[in-house]
């Protein structure tokens, strides 16, 4: 074989069409509809039933009641106890687990076909009969509470909770969890009755896939949940997401944090809306990606973060765009500068050929990866019929995807990424990002970790403020655990930048991207400790000669205060 | 149900390219995906004392280009038609593999034999990736808690220094390794008779065939590794350790047995004998100390499988203020009846059951099928046995479970190692 061959990357062979059949749909006479999708590649079943009832169905005063009743189910029925059910499922090789999302209530169950029988009676015991024991509501209400103050220490979760409330507004996707207190006063009356009004067959879709016969199915299905009584759903009467029309600024205060957590967003599609397809090219050129444009940006380029992406969040009544990253704290402005000059660009100019291209490639070719496992390809068709997505949408999913162009992809970025009226989120050190970040948008409000709101004031360094010169040698001493470990640092500086040197008993660090607003210092040093190399960012505040502030390693949760003095 | 279920097998097409690379094809149509793995014979067990770490700097290595494709071009090559990458190290063998749409199957063997014939071996790659080695150990080993100890347990089992050093190796041989080192490890290692290629799939045989020939025909062979010894004596090679973990929040420990080899009659029973124990909500252990005593946060437990000597190990992260050597008695109870009684009839249902949907859900993907395949056609010369294994399980007793825990584990012949938080004062 000749090199030259070798040279170029080969062109691929003759595309292998991806036939998924249609499946067979039938409704049983309390008004259940199965679909069953046969599938004899391998001898194993799916089961799932899908009921169209999520967390935004909470009753007002009883948010987080749905998720609950879903998680109990599985703790216990009227024959067996939550121990006899692991015993049962686990028996046969099998699975079961339930829980609810924001728009649905999913049960799934999947085994050897061979046990089709055994898991699908198991399943039908735990949605029509649980019984919600006591002592295992106990148990889900100490460790939901304890999973539920976890969260608040978790920035994602913080930056998500902040977004959802500006996005969705008196809308109830902006709940993003419950609040303790709703889980404590959880009964079991409560359960057993929202149970008993919601989970009925007419606001339900069974979906089977795998090695089933069908006829047998039906006739199981009808002995199962024959009696299974309709019932009239409730009316869902949801107000409007606000509509915005300037750019925000919230803060959520986590002093002494070493980075910035950012979320852009604003309100975007619903599922269904006939924008998906090119929105979804869009999102792959923008942010979807390892190679897509803010990643390629944020990252390669400019080192600020270890990630950048951008996201369509489509759910069944409205949606939502976010552009996220965690970036150092002394580069957050920076970062905001280039999320914006992309979000600018993908609306101004038009995508290239080769970028389209690369994106419709791995968008038609990954889904056929999607669909390898049963698991797989069961939620593909979950969604498709939970969202009521067109009958042929597994089928023409490729052809959607192709037949997006460049003038589409300008059109819905123009459309759906609105710079203007976007919600800036960022949790991080309040002091030292509001300076930062305060430019890039109309109006500011602070909160702080528990969701009260905060005086702007305190954070706010006055325009006329001189920049301190920091300048020289400092002499600190570094609060651990009782001790007082000395350090020292020496720092240039031009203008607002900084640089320097960070010596410590442990070994030194080199500070390259400092910045002094008013009489504060912002600063990372990069050190190298017994072999390790760690990243210290550094907040201080300057007072004549004297500073004090706090400094964060990643090796020790909380931040550690300094004080100390110039030498002179 | 052992005996009426049949699985149906995974068909296999085996050959030996002229230049020694032994190929096996499973083509199956279900779904238009098809994956490639391929497998060197070479990992932390080939590694010389003062050369440790260099099987896995190598898997960094593979990534920095070869002679037709750039810098981080792999990746994106793969990444741009909808495929999925990776590759890993163990003490047996590196492996690369990649998931791609079906039409895409040239560019994965260009790819990988580009890298087999033409990797870029530079002091500029090896410095590099050499650092980029030692921010993984960081990351994933020194500065996580609990990071070490799989490490250190494999020390105080293992006598043989082929099986007991780690596979992230030392910072120091890291910095001892020099450009020759490394081009003679990629000469002897990486060679086509070395390896093993399998590819899992929608694909046509007759066109596979002659890809493979037109992108691995003309690679030339080497000569064989050299022999290796990986046998120990029964004994571990230490009973006792105590290690300060400076980031552990809450003290733990692990204990690890030395077992026979993978496959091995002995070894199947233990396998099955680590399930009843330790492998989900109604194992024996969980019950017992997750459920019952509630004494533990963490239990875990699982078999390393070796072509030589293996282990199996069971570790706890007990709740504050519970006492370890309670916890730690409770596990060998729980071993001793087994050893003593067996496994209940229900119990081996179960087992056999779970096998069996392992089996069966293993088939579903072509990566996953590609890299069984690929293990039975390197480490025992014979791709088939992904078809007859099921069969050896489910034939295992419950009295071989029962006689095997009673001389691997029920026995003083252990290593325990106890971690201590000692990141506060």
């Amino acid at each position: 074989m000749t090199p030259d061959i070798r040279r170029d990357p080969p062109a691929p062979l003759e595309p292998v069409p991806f036939d998924i059949s249609r499946p067979i749909e039938e409704t049983l006479e309390n008004g259940l509809r199965v679909i069953i999708f046969e599938n004899d590649r391998l001898p194993l079943v799916s089961f799932r039933l899908a009921f169209n009832l999520g967390d935004i169905n909470d009753p007002a005063d009883f948010t987080g009641l749905t998720s609950a009743m879903a998680s109990m189910l599985t703790e216990g029925t009227q024959e067996y106890s939550s121990r006899q059910l692991a015993e049962k499922i686990e028996r046969l090789g099998a699975s079961i687990s339930a829980s609810a999302s924001d728009d649905f209530t999913v049960i799934a169950a999947s085994s050897l076909s061979l046990y089709s029988s055994e898991i699908l009676h198991l399943l039908s015991e735990i949605v029509l009969t649980p019984t919600f024991p006591e002592e295992e509501l106990d148990l889900y209400r100490r460790n939901t509470v304890e999973n539920l103050k976890f969260q608040r220490s978790q920035p994602g979760f913080l930056a998500g909770e902040q977004a959802a409330r500006l996005v969705y507004g008196n809308h109830p996707y902006s709940k993003a969890s419950p609040r303790p207190e709703d889980i404590e006063k959880l009964d079991r009356e409560t359960l057993v009755k929202y149970h008993a009004k919601n989970l009925v067959p007419n606001n339900a879709i069974f979906i089977v896939v795998g090695d089933v016969d069908r006829n047998e199915l039906i006739e199981e299905m009808n002995h199962l949940f024959g009696d299974w009584q309709p019932r009239e759903a409730s009316v869902e009467n949801f107000q409007e997401p606000p509509r915005r029309d300037s750019r925000t600024l919230t803060l959520v205060d986590r002093p002494g944090s070493a980075q910035s957590n950012i979320v852009l967003t604003n309100l975007c599609i619903k599922r269904t809306d006939p924008d998906y397809f090119p929105l979804i090219v869009m999102n792959q050129v923008l942010g979807a990606g390892a190679s897509s444009r803010v990643f390629m940006n944020l990252r390669e380029e400019k080192g600020y973060t270890y990630g950048a992406y951008t996201r369509l969040g489509t759910k069944r009544l409205a949606g939502d765009f976010e552009a996220t990253a965690e970036v150092r704290t002394a580069v957050t402005g920076e970062s905001l500068k280039e999320f914006f000059f992309e979000l600018d660009r993908i609306r101004d100019e038009t995508v290239g050929d080769e970028e389209l291209r690369d994106a419709k490639a791995f968008l038609t070719g990954v889904f056929p990866l999607r669909a390898e496992t049963q698991e797989g390809l069961t939620n593909l068709i979950v969604n498709q019929h939970l969202f009521g997505l067109p009958e042929d949408y597994l089928q023409t999913y490729r052809e959607n995807v192709e037949a997006v162009t460049a003038r589409d992809v300008k059109r819905v970025a123009n459309l759906h990424i609105r710079p203007e009226e976007m919600a800036v989120v960022i949790v991080g050190d309040a002091g030292e990002v509001l300076p930062q970040a305060r430019p890039f948008a109309d109006s500011v409000e602070i909160y702080d970790t528990e969701g009260n709101m905060q005086d702007e004031t305190k954070y706010v360094v006055g325009d006329d403020a001189e920049t301190a010169d920091v300048a020289g040698k400092w002499s600190l001493n570094i609060d651990f655990q009782g001790q007082r470990l000395p350090v020292t640092m020496s720092l240039e500086q031009n203008g607002s930048e900084v640089t320097g040197e960070l010596e410590t008993m442990l070994g030194n660090g080199q500070i390259a991207d400092g910045r002094v607003t008013g009489s504060k210092l912002v600063a990372t040093a990069q050190a190298e400790m017994q072999g390790s190399s760690i990243e210290f960012a550094i907040s201080g505040k300057a007072d004549g000669d004297e500073m004090t502030g706090t400094i964060t390693a990643p090796i020790v949760p909380d931040p550690l205060s300094f004080s100390g003095s110039r030498q002179t | 149900m052992s005996d009426s279920f049949k699985l149906p097998p995974l068909e296999l097409e085996e050959y030996t390219v002229e230049n020694g690379l032994r190929v096996v094809l499973n083509a199956d149509m279900a779904i238009p995906v098809v994956s490639v793995a391929v497998y060197y014979n070479v990992g932390s067990r080939n590694e010389r004392e003062g050369r440790t770490g260099f099987a896995h700097l190598f898997e960094h290595m593979m990534f920095q280009g070869s002679e037709n494709v750039p810098k981080a071009g792999h990746f994106q090559h793969i990444m741009k038609c909808g495929g999925t990458m990776n590759g890993t190290t163990s003490s047996e063998r590196t492996n690369y593999y990649e998931t791609l749409p079906a039409s895409q199957l040239p560019m994965a063997l260009w790819l990988e034999s580009d890298r087999m014939r033409s990797l870029a071996v530079t002091q500029e790659n090896l410095d590099n990736q050499r650092e980029a080695v030692k921010e993984e150990k960081r990351l994933r080993y020194d500065n996580q808690p609990y990071g070490q100890i799989f490490d250190l347990i494999n020390e105080m089992i293992y006598k043989n220094f082929a099986n007991a050093h780690s596979t992230i190796g030392s910072m120091e041989h890291l910095d001892d390794a020099t450009i020759d080192d490394v081009q003679e490890f990629f000469r002897i290692y990486y060679a086509p008779n070395n390896a093993v290629l399998v590819l899992s799939g929608a694909f046509d045989p007759e066109v596979a065939k002659k890809l493979i020939e037109t992108y691995f025909g003309d690679i030339p062979s080497q000569p064989l590794p050299p022999d290796l010894d990986v046998s120990e004596p029964p004994e571990v090679a230490s009973n006792y350790r105590e290690w300060d973990d400076k980031l552990a929040p809450f003290p733990a420990f692990l204990i690890g047995w030395k077992i026979p080899p993978r496959r091995s009659p002995e070894f199947h029973a233990l396998y099955l004998a680590g399930k009843i124990l330790y492998d989900g909500e109604s194992s024996r252990l969980y019950q017992k100390l997750m459920k019952g005593d509630e004494s533990v946060i963490q239990l875990f437990g699982f078999t390393d499988e070796r072509r030589g000597p293996s282990s199996i190990f069971v570790g706890a992260i007990p709740k504050p203020e519970k006492d370890l050597s309670q916890i730690r008695e409770a596990i060998m109870n729980e071993i001793r009846d087994l050893a003593a009684h067996g496994p209940t009839s229900e119990e081996m249902e179960k087992i056999e059951n779970q096998i069996v949907n392992d089996a069966v859900r293993m088939r579903q993907s072509s990566m996953s099928r590609a890299q069984q395949i690929a293990e039975y056609a390197l480490y025992d010369g014979d791709p088939n046995i992904v078809n007859s294994e099921l069969y050896d399980l489910l034939a295992v007793t419950a009295d071989q479970i029962r006689h095997a825990a009673g001389v691997y584990l029920n026995t003083e012949n252990r290593a325990l190692l106890d971690v201590v938080p000692a990141g506060k004062g």
